[in-house]
């Protein structure tokens, strides 16, 4: 009994003692919390889209050394993403200004997300085995990569907003607003085959070179330093 | 349009004709072949093509495109920019992000070739140009050189926007070696490269690449020669190691020099056996019998030795410069009592092998086996002198010292005459004192004769004495001392006779006649010349030989004071063979001549040094004092 009582008594002491307090999330500049710079931001944005350009660039080589596929587009297919308009040259892309470039990058980042989930799941149906064990993981990747470049690219937008350098023109962007729900329709109608697989790939590699690109001049139009 | 057809058809023909005529075949163009396309800072871009045989005929070549989703096709807007057989598109009519489709025609008067298809995407064809500005310089951290490289990126290639990145590759080398060393830059401008060989000679190249793209050229060398630095930890190491190798060498060589003693240092040699009679080669050859048998002393241990005078060794030493001769003698107990011999030097037997012993053995290391065997023997050198009276003497001395010691003697006790007066060789270089050397003469003498009153002594029995006269035949040379001849210079000399020989009296000369075939020593007291041979010493006047003296005392002036005594009587029985008439004849001449009994002064000593430095003590030299 008096075990017991004991027992009851520490615990009480060790609830009350013990106060568990939810920390903030750092995101927006709390006391106490460590906020990366812009800098950082920018760092971590480049290289994941670096990265993401990697891997797809792997993937589509790939593709092509195992079905001995024509590297452009087979007929005269366009990306679905054609409709956002990217500078196609530095002149172009510098006149631009960031407002817009940050705008075209989001675009960009925002048409993939979808079409990419639907390659990997479409790869992983595939009966080829051989090749699509290596590529659905690849493609998987890329399209964790795609969602996380695109927040990333928002938080740093956010900062750039809150820095000034950013003007506010650039709204916040809905994640499929700009590009219809049917992209994945652009490439077929029906299951994705092979030849679909290609096409995508071949698409999403380049726009993942001009995010890379654009993202860079971005960063060193508006942190012009060692690195530029 | 048919017109056009009609004119070219005649020509056609004709240029066909006249190939064949001339036997050349002219022909359409080969399809030409696109090489490559190159951008070099992602903005402009270059193709070029391979032109096909051009079949005999002057050929054109034309390069078209076409965008991506446009069907326009264009022509290349500039083929002499990028020199031949290229086509340059420079930024006007580049578009990154798009596919160019690209074919090259081949046109001659016959026909026209096309290549095959290129697209291309500007972005990935990226190829800059070398990096520029390469400086090399050489600076220093903690002492330690190292090389800081630097470069700028080519300035077409626009990385100030950001719109090309590029990464960065360096090489280094030594100017005599074949293998670079890369490293990779990065995006940085700026390399340590540390390691340097000291003095050395360094190349230095860079190159970039686009993230997506292709290497450029390397740049243009830089060369960098590196200041010799001596590093300090290295100096003491190489100072410390140059010290101890002459240490080590220094060392080595005094151990070098000093082995002999440093052996004996450490391994001080082992004395050999003193044990008397001990051999050691008996022993290497395993003859146990005959080692433990010399061992063996008959006589040994003595009945009574509680005298130590009983044990009395006598030496001599006798000076012979031509040969040495050994005398073994063994001195029997004196009946005087009083006699006293210089027992020899005890011998310390350390530190010194056995053959450096000289109371051992003399021959032990080098002579006769033979001599060795004699257990109770002690190595004496007894030196005769070089003059003697008789070849024959010495001679048949000589061999009766052999003789003496053959091992047909072992069966007597046999001893040696260790020096008594002087260590072995050094017999001329001690001045020794005249009384000490008469008393040894005399006692010897005494003893000598003591020994010889015995009679029926076997003559095994080492006969020693030199005071001895004997008249030996020579067929029993082996009772002849070469001490005799000594013996015969004193007689010579002397002018005393001596008394005649009593036997029991120890105190006076006896002189050996001769020794009979019983071996048995004839004693006869030294009346005349018996025996005396031939060849006086120093030409002395046969008649006049001189007999020993009989010393009366030293006066102050250290001389010897003799005593002549007058012979009584003929005694001189006449010896036969080679003692002729002639001894008798001497003889008679002594017994007549009646000398007086006088005593010489003796003479000084420094004039006779040689027989004193034998021991003995010549009473002819030594002067007599005219007591008369």
């Amino acid at each position: 009994m008096e075990k017991v009582l004991f027992a009851v008594l520490t615990l009480v002491y060790l609830e009350l003692s013990r106060r568990v307090v939810t920390a903030p999330m750092c995101a927006y500049g709390q006391a106490g919390c460590h906020v990366p710079s812009l800098a950082d931001l920018f760092d971590r944005v480049i290289q994941q889209s670096s990265r993401m350009h990697g891997i797809s660039s792997d993937l589509h080589s790939e593709f092509n050394k195992y079905f001995f596929l024509r590297k452009n587009l087979i007929g005269k297919r366009k990306c679905h993403t054609h409709g956002i308009l990217t500078p196609d040259d530095k002149e172009n892309a510098q006149r631009l200004g960031r407002e817009q470039l940050t705008d075209v990058i989001l675009r960009l980042l925002g048409a993939w997300g979808d079409p990419l989930s639907q390659l990997h799941w479409s790869m992983s149906q595939d009966h080829n085995q051989d090749f699509n064990h290596y590529s659905s993981n690849k493609s998987l990747e890329i399209s964790d990569m795609v969602h996380e470049l695109r927040d990333g690219v928002v938080v740093m937008t956010e900062k750039m907003k809150l820095l000034g350098v950013l003007g506010n023109t650039v709204g916040y962007i809905a994640p499929d607003s700009l590009v219809p729900s049917s992209a994945f329709s652009f490439y077929t109608q029906g299951e994705l085959n092979s030849m679909d697989h290609h096409d995508l790939l071949y698409c999403f590699r380049r726009d993942s070179n001009k995010v890379k690109n654009y993202l860079r001049i971005l960063k060193c139009t508006t942190l012009p330093g060692l690195d530029c | 349009m048919m017109k056009k057809v009609v004119e070219v058809i005649p020509l056609l023909l004709l240029l066909f004709f006249t190939t064949h005529a001339t036997g050349k075949r002219y022909g359409p163009p080969e399809k030409p072949a696109l090489t490559r396309c190159r951008s070099p800072e992602k903005e402009t871009f270059t193709c070029w093509w391979e032109p096909g045989s051009d079949g005999g005929l002057p050929t054109t070549h034309a390069l078209y495109y076409r965008k991506e989703s446009s069907e326009t096709v264009y022509e290349c807007p500039d083929y002499h920019t990028a020199g031949e057989n290229s086509c340059f598109f420079n930024k006007n009519d580049t578009s990154i992000w798009v596919n160019y489709n690209i074919t090259v025609v081949a046109t001659n008067a016959l026909g026209r070739a096309f290549s095959d298809p290129v697209d291309i995407d500007v972005v990935y064809i990226v190829k800059p140009n070398p990096p520029e500005k390469l400086m090399v310089t050489v600076m220093e951290d903690k002492g330690w050189p190292f090389l800081r490289v630097s470069w700028e990126p080519p300035h077409k290639a626009d990385t100030r926007s950001g719109w090309i990145t590029l990464i960065y590759e360096l090489r280094v080398k030594l100017e005599e070696e074949n293998d670079w060393e890369m490293h990779l830059a990065g995006q940085q401008k700026m390399f340590n490269i540390f390691s340097l060989r000291s003095g050395g000679k360094y190349l230095v190249e860079v190159r970039c690449k686009p993230d997506h793209g292709f290497w450029s050229e390397w740049s243009s060398t830089s060369y960098i020669k590196v200041p010799d630095y001596f590093h300090r930890e290295k100096s003491v190491w190489i100072l410390i190691t140059v010290f101890s190798t002459f240490i080590f060498l220094i060392i080595t060589w005094l151990l070098h020099m000093n082995s002999h003693s440093l052996k004996h240092c450490i391994l001080p040699p082992v004395p050999g056996p003193k044990i008397k009679g001990f051999d050691e080669r008996l022993l290497k050859n395993g003859k146990s019998d005959d080692v433990f048998s010399a061992l063996v002393v008959p006589n040994f241990p003595r009945a009574s030795p509680s005298n130590y005078e009983d044990l009395l060794v006598e030496y001599l030493e006798v000076y012979v410069p031509e040969e040495q001769e050994r005398i073994l003698e063994e001195s029997k107990d004196l009946h005087d009592g009083c006699l006293k011999s210089e027992i020899s030097r005890s011998d310390s037997d350390s530190g010194r092998g056995s053959c450096d012993s000289h109371t051992l053995l003399m021959d032990k290391c080098g002579e006769a086996k033979e001599k060795e065997r004699q257990a109770d023997r002690e190595s004496g050198r007894i030196l005769t002198e070089t003059q003697r009276h008789q070849k024959g003497w010495k001679e048949e001395a000589f061999t009766y010292a052999h003789a003496m010691v053959s091992p047909d003697m072992s069966g007597g006790r046999v001893k040696t005459w260790p020096s008594v007066f002087s260590p072995l060789p050094q017999y001329s270089s001690s001045p020794l004192d005249k009384q000490s050397s008469l008393k040894m003469a005399k006692q010897h003498s005494l003893s000598t004769s003591s020994f010889l009153t015995q009679p029926g002594n076997s003559p095994k029995e080492a006969l020693g004495t030199s005071y001895w006269d004997s008249c030996l035949s020579n067929k029993q040379p082996h009772l002849l001392q070469p001490q005799t001849q000594v013996h015969r210079e004193l007689q010579a000399r002397s002018d005393v006779n001596i008394s005649s020989v009593e036997h029991k009296r120890a105190t006076e000369y006896v002189e050996v006649q001769r020794v009979n075939k019983e071996d048995m020593v004839l004693l006869q007291p030294v009346v005349s010349g018996c025996g005396r041979m031939e060849g006086m010493h120093k030409g002395e006047d046969y008649s006049k030989r001189e007999d020993y003296s009989k010393v009366k005392g030293l006066d102050s002036d250290n001389r010897l004071l003799l005593q002549r005594e007058v012979l009584e009587g003929d005694r001189c029985p006449c010896v036969d063979q080679e003692m002729t008439g002639d001894s008798c004849t001497s003889s008679t001449v002594c017994t007549t001549q009646k000398p007086t009994a006088c005593i010489y002064t003796a003479m000084p000593v420094q004039e006779e040094m040689a027989l004193a430095v034998n021991g003995y003590v010549d009473t002819a030299t030594m002067g007599a004092l005219p007591t008369c």
